[in-house]
């Protein structure tokens, strides 16, 4: 039980960080691809940044639990150009589809119900496409400690590497004027407005 | 780029922002294990079909894999909902909208062309995620924080066929107007 709780409240604290950010906000998403504002990438990569050297912190100390993924060439790679595919056209990701329903958008609504038909697919054809996709070229579950051969360096390395990737979006991204969102613009119709829409 | 209509930004910095949301990704990883969130759906869809067909669910390698609603990877979905709903409530300042702006200047008002894309893409995403076993959080974030080689593909090939795909749909209106 305590387990549920744990996950509800580190969902709300998530979802309510994710909004502040403008990640739930497909428009802003959309910006982002197109290099147009740098908010959100350089966020991305600077939360992994520091996750990592948290995360170190909590090895050294004996707490918490870590599963890193296998990498299979073909399937991770083919997954990330069909969701990277879906991503930019919609602006969302799986965990931004909930956030930003509830917040009351209602493409994210359609989103999480095109993720949940996409999912019960993907259970369904399971059997079929992991054996042919993810195993042949499934090359273990690899990580950075395996390259540098040493854990505090290879930390090391991603936290760095990812910090500068920040600054470097930051340079890269036309991102110079901070500005809203133009809610207040032609369309305010559809903002703000429709909280009754969400109930 | 100028701007007529300046308003202050509504967002939060992006640099405390990334404070708040690590300490939160410690967190998980301290009292729970890698955060995902792709995983919630597939726990959504486990209780559906744990009540309309139980032996579907019984025999699949998926849903075998995956807990069922009464679990941290559903709770934390659920979570996320809960809490984009507080965030959305308690700031004046965010626009919400059914219709993205730069979508509407690329395909019309219509939402029910807005509302078929979105079905679309989420189905994708999720197709994706469930066959790399992750999504943004649950491979590219959790993943390359733990260090993983899975996690850093992931995240780079995601980054690189969205912009690239953002830039296809949307890049010459970006170009012609101001969108904000």
């Amino acid at each position: 039980m305590t387990t549920i709780w744990l996950g509800l409240f580190s969902g709300i604290a998530f979802g309510f960080v994710i909004q502040r950010i403008g990640a739930t906000d497909a428009h802003r998403m959309a910006r982002s691809h197109l290099m147009l504002d740098a908010d959100i990438p350089r966020f991305m990569v600077l939360t992994v940044a520091l996750s990592a050297v948290g995360l170190f912190g909590l090895q050294s100390v004996g707490v918490g639990r870590i599963l890193p993924l296998p990498t299979s060439i073909v399937a991770t790679g083919l997954a990330a150009v069909i969701f990277g595919f879906g991503w930019g056209l919609t602006g969302y990701c799986p965990g931004t589809t909930w956030a930003a329903a509830g917040e009351g958008r209602m493409d994210a609504f359609f989103a999480l119900l095109g993720g949940l038909a996409g999912s019960a697919l993907f259970a369904q054809l399971h059997e079929t496409l992991i054996p042919i996709l993810y195993d042949p070229t499934n090359v273990g579950q690899i990580t950075l400690t395996d390259l540098f051969g040493n854990h505090a360096v290879a930390v090391s390395v991603l936290a760095v590497g990812f910090g500068l990737c920040a600054w470097g979006i930051g340079k890269l991204w036309r991102s110079g004027e901070r500005v809203v969102a133009s809610e207040r613009g032609p369309d305010s119709g559809t903002s703000l407005g429709n909280a009754g829409k969400s109930g | 780029m100028e701007y007529k209509n300046r308003q202050p930004i509504p967002y939060w910095n992006w640099i405390p922002a990334a404070f708040a949301l690590s300490g939160i990704v410690v967190f998980i990883f301290a009292t729970y294990g890698p955060p995902a969130s792709s995983s919630g759906f597939v726990s959504t869809l486990k209780g559906f079909f744990e009540w309309a067909a139980p032996e579907y669910v019984a025999a699949k390698a998926h849903y075998k894999a995956i807990p069922g609603p009464g679990s941290w990877l559903f709770a934390f979905v659920l979570g996320m909902a809960i809490g984009g709903f507080i965030a959305g409530r308690t700031s004046k300042e965010i626009p919400v909208r059914d219709v993205p702006p730069i979508w509407k200047k690329r395909f019309g008002d219509s939402r029910a062309k807005r509302y078929a894309a979105t079905f679309f893409g989420g189905f994708l995403i999720l197709f994706g995620s469930r066959l790399a076993g992750g999504c943004t959080l649950g491979l590219f974030i959790s993943g390359s924080t733990q260090l993983a080689i899975s996690g850093l593909y992931f995240g780079v090939v995601i980054f690189a066929v969205a912009m690239l795909t953002a830039r296809l749909i949307f890049g010459k209106i970006a170009e012609k107007e101001e969108i904000q």
